[in-house]
């Protein structure tokens, strides 16, 4: 699924200089499986995942995700991937305030380059997915902590991709709602969806297959 | 793309409602003002142009010259000129002009419309051929046809609606158009005057005038008969009967007309360009009077765009991770361009056709309280202004390329949200 090589990253840190994150680091995922990165906060566990997810462009190396070669990849095909490919899952949930559950797993469908069919029934199944039919009509206000990343999850879910990435997803929720969301997320996976995960929790290192430990800009 | 951004244009607009509201307002102001300037000045422009100095833009008024050159030529129109001025390049035709020569009077007593009246006046008559006018009488033909018959006469739009408007009202007499007066016959003493001494040896020529309708090339303050009955006056006072007054040149096109004017005057004559120098100078006036408000409210809009521009930079700023979730799920950056782009557009749309709707409405009220409360004038029209389509598709366009403009920026913004930069964290 995922094949990524010497993969180096910096920053501009102002006075510092460049700030390097990620010093040729390289990860290879299989099919089917459920990574979590760990490492201290500020090591580019979010960088990776950004790079992995064609969010970030500006690296060096060599990134193959799904068959599609990432580096040097043109803004509009890049979308399509972002749009087709992979589903964001992010600590913060990031919904559409003032806008419906259904209408936040929507917004991929507003960027989709092929048609996706019966786009309210595929929402609906995605909400179902998680759980969370009966709130098709609340806006994020109205849900709790757990609900709205359970809506984010299935924002992620609804083009059927074939890599979820994960940025400490459980970082905002309290425990009993963190295990509901690493209960999904292992239901997910086997069901035969690929999960990157970054975090800093137990629970989901725990859940995982694999874990990776992110230092000093290499994986290990 | 196959996704469709209005559900997303939607929901953003309605989420800032009240930004939106204020955004679209200010446009709309801006095109309402130039929209309500435009269709004054456009108004008030044709009321100058077709009622007040009602200019045919295709003739020439040719004169003799003040002074004549002799060897040169140039000082009378005679036949022979006449007809080198009708073979001058661009024009279709020349029509003869005469002045009755002579001095006029009418003195009516008698049953004028229902009023009896009593009115003695000092006239003046011009002779022009029927063809000149021919448009524009709706009795019987304009020739003349001997001392004994009345002679068709024309009157002057413009004399009819300065008595409709100004004389009529303040003597009580009835408002007259040019088909209840068509026919009404009126007796004219022509080698007669009120003003003027005339010759011992000359004898007053009794005649009848009969209006037989009224036309824009009617002589303003007198009437126009046909050149024939002109020149059997003259002839009957001993006054020049070849020479003629005046000739009016059509040209086969308004484009003509620069060159017949010049070739005019290398002819050593003269063109009488004051009533289109009066036109010209009173449309002038309105064109520069509708440019400065039209220009006042092309620079309301340009505020407005400023204004969306600011409101547009915010509401980038403050959606810069949902523009990032955007990204995250697949929107490219032509898209947020195209995103932000089109809820400025609709936005421009509301406030254009809001601005053009209010526009009218003004105009319309605007009208309606002229024929309520204003006294009646001459050339008082019914209404003030014009409303062509393309001006009210021009300010629907306006309001959308304001707004689109000043989203511009605001939009490149957006399209250059970078999603990790935003989202991280």
């Amino acid at each position: 699924m995922i094949d990524a090589k010497a993969i180096a990253r910096d920053y501009d840190d102002g006075a510092k200089g460049r700030l390097t994150v990620l010093d040729g680091a390289s990860l290879t995922v299989d099919d089917g499986e459920f990574v979590a990165i760990v490492g201290r906060s500020g090591s580019g566990k979010s960088t990776l995942l950004h790079v992995l997810g064609g969010l970030d462009t500006d690296y060096r190396g060599q990134v193959t995700v799904a068959g599609t070669r990432l580096d040097g990849l043109p803004d509009p095909a890049l979308s399509r991937f972002r749009n087709e490919t992979v589903g964001f899952v992010f600590q913060s949930f990031h919904l559409m305030s003032g806008v419906s559950a259904l209408e936040n797993v929507l917004l991929p469908a507003r960027f989709s380059a092929t048609p996706m069919g019966d786009l309210h029934a595929r929402a609906t199944a995605a909400l179902a997915r998680v759980g969370l039919t009966s709130h098709a009509a609340r806006t994020p206000g109205q849900l709790s902590g757990g609900e709205r990343q359970r809506v984010a999850i299935a924002r992620a879910l609804f083009s059927s991709p074939k890599l979820l990435l994960c940025d400490e997803p459980t970082g905002n929720l309290d425990a009993a709602t963190a295990d509901e969301v690493v209960a999904l997320f292992k239901t997910l996976n086997a069901a035969g969806l690929t999960i990157v995960a970054v975090t800093h929790e137990d629970r989901l290192r725990s859940a995982a297959t694999r874990v990776l430990t992110l230092s000093k800009g290499k994986l290990s | 793309m196959s996704g469709s951004l209005w559900p997303l244009v939607r929901l953003s607009l309605s989420r800032d409602r009240r930004s939106a509201l204020s955004s679209a307002f200010g446009l709309a102001i801006g095109v309402a003002s130039l929209v309500f300037f435009v269709s004054l000045g456009l108004g008030v422009g044709a009321i100058v142009r077709d009622k007040v100095f009602p200019v045919d833009t295709s003739l020439v008024e040719v004169v003799p010259a003040q002074l004549s050159f002799g060897l040169l030529g140039g000082g009378t129109l005679d036949e022979a000129t006449v007809a080198r001025l009708a073979a001058l390049p661009g024009v279709e035709r020349a029509f003869k002009k005469m002045n009755v020569r002579a001095p006029a009077v009418t003195i009516y007593r008698g049953d004028f419309f229902g009023r009896p009246l009593h009115m003695g006046l000092e006239i003046l008559a011009v002779g022009v051929e029927a063809d000149f006018v021919k448009q524009d009488v709706l009795l019987g033909e304009f020739v003349d046809s001997g001392p004994d018959k009345p002679i068709p006469a024309i009157a002057s739009t413009r004399l009819l609606e300065i008595y409709n408007k100004s004389f009529a009202p303040q003597r009580a007499l009835p408002q007259l158009s040019g088909q209840l007066l068509t026919g009404f016959v009126f007796p004219v003493d022509f080698n007669r005057s009120f003003v003027t001494s005339t010759p011992p040896s000359a004898s007053a020529i009794p005649s009848q005038a009969q209006l037989v309708g009224v036309s824009d090339r009617g002589l303003l303050a007198g009437i126009t008969i046909p050149l024939e009955a002109a020149r059997r006056i003259n002839t009957a006072a001993n006054l020049d009967a070849k020479t003629f007054t005046g000739v009016a040149l059509k040209a086969t096109d308004p484009s003509q007309v620069p060159g017949i004017v010049a070739a005019v005057k290398t002819m050593g004559l003269r063109v009488d360009d004051q009533d289109r120098r009066m036109a010209e100078n009173a449309g002038a006036a309105v064109a520069i009077s509708t440019s400065s408000l039209a220009l006042l409210s092309v620079l309301i809009c340009l505020l407005a765009a400023f204004n969306i521009a600011h409101a547009f930079s915010a509401s980038v700023r403050a959606r810069e991770k949902e523009l990032g979730v955007m990204r995250a799920v697949g929107a490219s950056r032509s898209a947020l361009f195209r995103l932000v782009l089109v809820e400025a557009l609709v936005l421009g749309l509301f406030g254009g056709v809001l601005g053009t709707a209010l526009a009218l409405v003004g105009s319309v009220g605007l009208d309606v309280a002229a024929v309520r409360f204003l006294p009646e004038f001459p050339f008082k029209p019914e209404t003030w202004f014009q409303r062509p389509l393309w001006l009210l598709a021009g300010g629907v366009g306006l309001g959308v390329l304001a707004a689109v403009a000043g989203a511009f920026l605001p939009a490149r913004r957006a399209s250059r949200t970078d999603p990790a930069r935003v989202l991280a964290g």
